[in-house]
């Protein structure tokens, strides 16, 4: 092999390493968080700037280059502060980009941050010595080893390897853990992992800074690769090739992100250096722009989740025989539990369902004088009600009577405009949606919202509190720190299914379930979320009969064993099955409450649905 | 201080062409739900054909314009048809979508890219005698900019307050599945929201290219992001609020560049994360909220 063959080679190793830490980094961000970073570059960019001006000396008066810093520092030491001003900016950038919920808006927000970023970097001169840039920048070590040049290319290739070990190593980590699970979560459905406890906000503003930090140590590498970096070398168009990268390897999967780096930005960007020379550069760039554009196009349209799939993790073999022996042994002992207490409760029947006043101090939920507009529609106007401990509530009412919203506003995924809503006496009023699920108030929503691309397992592992690995500090110390947390959680799981007749299917990915399945798998979820207070919307909706059936039972169960539930349900033979007492709104308002025979006998009632 | 009267003049031209595109930005969110980030290629399309009948053929100011109009519409609808509808069909995510229309922007960029080969165009109008307004300075065309902005904006509102298919639209824009399941033919408010979406992106691309004095393969692209930001500051998918963001942009853009230049995006930027920061969903956030929750 000839010198300049082997400096070749080794250069586009090198090249694939740095671009694989790019890769991994917006994998971690977009594949796995669900964080749509556009201005992905901008990362990489300050990562090679910072470097460059921690390793350079001072800017030289005299000669034409003006750069902030010049400090002259040792080798690691400019990559360390490349990855902490990536940091920073991801959480200066991050905490007003990831407000908007939509991520097409925080999309968005990051395009014109990066464009911003390149006009700002090529006009203030005195920065990185605008649009010249910055180049001699000395290459680690160069100096100190006498080696030729292809041997330093390779010894570089050796640095460019052992960081994107690490890189691998860190978020692969990251993923595997609890807190992985997590992020994959909020990436299917933000609204819901919230509804559960999580505070998405934060836990995006995470996976940006770190993915914006390892993001910066690939921008040093590859500074200290090619010695020079100015802002033609970041364009906003970069980004959108790092995207077609993963989608290609595989939205998901580290390697596939590794393969999607080696395919598009090794093979495809590389390849037409090699083909006969095009009269003209500028047309070749445009072509290749244009074809990045189609083979977007063609993946998303033949093959959305990339040559390497996400892979699915099988959870149930993590479980033993014993386990699951022991899973349906406790299942069945809790359903004999449960039917003893439905005897028990029979007798009881007669204390249990009317008991509305003298109880409000101790009411698990009491609502005051709620309120919310919108746009001139008063949708719940000064709605109040307690619900006891223990006691399955219906709410009914004719279509836009305001149910689902005053679910929401309990819940914290609305703002309420007024009013109290009383939590064994804390005030929610205005919490985020997190923070009320902390409290123990787990929502469910009117349309199926389980996360699609995790299988059921994971489904409700995802909801489970007070897991460790479950935050990023947690991952990091690897899944021996986790294991014994997920196996209880795993054989909690593994019981739910068993009593809910899921087994079969926990391995499945969520979104490939029947409409029903998923209803079951929603409501599963929200039990491993250890709720005090369960709020039901609609649980039965589009449900075929036997399964209606099969829901109605879990939900006595579940009401028989004290969980306190409210229940919004249009058909009023499964409230008077499953709820103790009825609440029924109209207008935004209670109209009456009662058992469900006192209502059929409220004429006032019977006109509103009529009416309604 | 008449230095800032000047300014404003220009602002409200900047303005013009801003809230022509922002409207039609918000008015294809609101009803299609799609971010489409190849709004701009659409602009710079309109150009291109402005362009060609106005230089090649000789077409007088107002056909041009009509023309590039047009081309931006037909754009619009074949998009939508071939590309949009196709993969929204196939249940692909709203991420996904976004990646779609990068990717048709890209093509369509680097297509013209590839035949224009980076050169500058210009419609060659003849110089004009300069109009003084209130100490704001004008030349014709540009009065021609602000009066087809607010003659269309106009029209808009007259279509969305008075005309069957206006409502439809803001009903569909409100809640999809409820207009459908009223008797409302969504499909077809929607390819009417195609159309005038484009027609109103083609008229921002050729009063842009009139305003700027010459335009490439890029302008549109480049201009989309003005745009957004307009759209944003008033809550996305709603008219009104992007025409009050339109105008309080282009106005501050346009001061803000008396002192310098460059300055004028990073301005429109600046404003645009003080509104996230303050209602993350834009300024007439309550509505969209809601519709948000109806959408999932």
């Amino acid at each position: 092999m000839s010198s300049a063959v082997s400096s070749y080679v080794a250069t586009l190793m090198a090249y694939l390493a740095i671009n694989g830490i790019a890769c991994w980094a917006l994998n971690l961000q977009f594949g796995v968080g669900g964080v749509m970073n556009f201005a992905f570059i901008i990362y990489q960019a300050l990562g090679a700037y910072i470097t460059a001006v921690l390793t350079l000396p001072p800017a030289k008066t005299l000669a034409d280059e003006t750069y902030i810093l010049g400090w002259h520092l040792p080798w690691p030491l400019p990559l360390a502060g490349a990855a902490v001003a990536g940091a920073l900016l991801a959480l200066a950038v991050g905490s007003f980009a990831l407000r908007p919920r939509r991520r097409d808006f925080q999309a968005t927000v990051m395009l014109v941050v990066s464009i911003i970023a390149a006009t700002l970097v090529s006009t203030e001169q005195g920065w990185f010595n605008g649009n010249q840039g910055l180049f001699g920048i000395p290459q680690p070590f160069a100096s100190s080893l006498g080696l030729s040049i292809a041997g330093y290319d390779w010894f570089f290739v050796g640095i460019a390897a052992a960081f994107a070990a690490v890189a691998w190593f860190l978020t692969a980590r990251l993923v595997g853990a609890p807190w992985g699970r997590r992020l994959r979560a909020m990436r299917e459905n933000a609204d819901a992992i919230e509804s559960l406890g999580t505070n998405t906000r934060r836990e995006s503003l995470k996976v940006y800074v770190i993915g914006g930090a390892i993001g910066a140590v690939s921008g040093g590498l590859l500074v200290e690769m090619i010695a020079a970096w100015s802002p033609a070398a970041w364009g906003t168009g970069e980004t959108f090739i790092y995207f077609v990268a993963i989608i290609v390897g595989g939205l998901g999967n580290g390697f596939g992100a590794l393969f999607g780096a080696f395919l598009v930005l090794g093979v495809f960007l590389e390849l037409p250096t090699f083909l006969p020379q095009m009269s003209n550069a500028n047309i070749e760039e445009s072509l290749q722009s244009a074809f990045i554009g189609v083979l977007i196009l063609v993946f998303l349209w033949w093959r959305p989740q990339g040559i390497f799939p996400e892979r699915r993790r099988r959870l149930s073999r993590l479980l033993s025989t014993a386990d699951r022996e022991a899973a349906v042994v406790s299942a069945a002992e809790a359903a004999r539990d449960r039917a003893v207490d439905t005897g028990v409760a029979a007798v009881l029947a007669e204390e249990r369902a009317p008991a509305p006043v003298q109880a409000r101090a101790s009411a698990t939920l009491s609502v005051r004088d709620l309120r919310v507009g919108f746009g001139g529609v008063q949708a719940v106007d000064g709605l109040s009600f307690d619900l006891l401990p223990g006691q399955a509530t219906g709410l009914i009412g004719p279509n836009g009577a305001g149910k689902s919203t005053a679910l929401r506003l309990i819940a914290g995924a609305v703002r309420p405009q007024g009013g109290q809503v009383l939590v064994d006496g804390t005030d929610v009023a205005g919490w985020p949606a997190y923070k009320v699920a902390g409290l123990g108030v787990i929502r469910t929503f009117q349309h199926t919202s389980e996360f699609g691309k995790l299988t059921v397992l994971e489904n409700l592992l995802a909801a489970a509190p007070r897991q460790k690995g479950d935050s990023a500090a947690g991952a990091l110390l690897g899944p021996r720190h986790a294991r014994r947390r997920q196996q209880e959680l795993l054989a909690q799981a593994w019981a739910l299914l068993v009593d809910f007749g899921l087994t079969a299917h926990a391995d499945t990915y969520a979104g490939q379930l029947s409409g029903g399945q998923r209803r079951l798998v929603e409501i599963m979820r929200s039990l491993m979320a250890e709720p005090r207070l369960l709020l039901l919307d609609e649980p039965m909706a589009g449900v075929n009969p036997t399964l209606r059936l099969t829901i109605e039972e879990h939900l006595k169960r579940l009401r028989d064993s004290g969980l306190t539930m409210l229940m919004i349900e249009h058909e009023l033979s499964s409230v008077e099955r499953v709820c103790d007492s009825v609440i029924v709104m109209a207008q935004g308002k209670l109209l009456a409450t009662g058992t469900m025979a006192e209502l059929r006998a409220n004429q006032e009632v019977v006109s509103a649905y009529l009416a309604g | 201080m008449s230095q800032i009267v000047l300014s404003l003049g220009f602002g409200l031209v900047t303005a013009s062409i801003l809230a022509l595109g922002a409207v039609g930005f918000t008015l294809q969110f609101g009803v299609t739900n799609l971010f489409n980030l190849a709004f701009g290629e659409n602009m710079t399309v309109a150009m291109f054909v402005a362009y060609l009948a106005m230089v090649t053929l000789h077409w007088n100011m107002w056909w041009a314009m009509l023309a590039g109009g047009v081309a931006g519409s037909v754009l619009s609808l074949g998009l939508s048809r071939l590309i949009y509808l196709p993969f929204l069909r196939r249940g692909t995510s709203q991420f996904a979508m976004v990646m779609v229309t990068v990717a048709v922007s890209f093509i369509i960029k680097n297509v013209l890219q590839m035949f224009s080969n980076g050169t500058y165009y210009s419609y060659q109008l003849p110089p004009e005698p300069s109009i003084h307004v209130l100490g704001m300075v004008f030349d014709q065309r540009q009065l021609v900019i602000i009066g087809l902005a607010v003659a269309a904006l106009l029209g808009l509102h007259l279509m969305f307050k008075y005309t069957r298919l206006g409502k439809a639209m803001r009903a569909t824009s409100d809640n999809g599945p409820l207009a459908r399941s009223v008797g409302i033919p969504t499909e077809r408010i929607i390819s009417a929201v195609w159309l005038i979406s484009g027609l109103l992106a083609g008229l921002a691309g050729v009063g842009l290219a009139i305003d700027l004095g010459s335009f490439q393969s890029v302008t549109g692209g480049s201009y989309l992001m003005l745009i957004v930001a307009a759209a944003v500051f008033g809550s996305v998918g709603e008219p009104y609020g992007a025409m009050a963001g339109a105008l309080v942009i282009g106005i501050v853009s346009e001061v803000a560049a008396i002192y310098n230049p460059q300055l004028k995006d990073v301005v429109a930027f600046a404003i645009l994360v003080l509104v996230l920061l303050l209602r993350p969903e834009g300024l007439r956030a309550g509505r969209v909220q809601m519709r948000a929750e109806v959408a999932v």
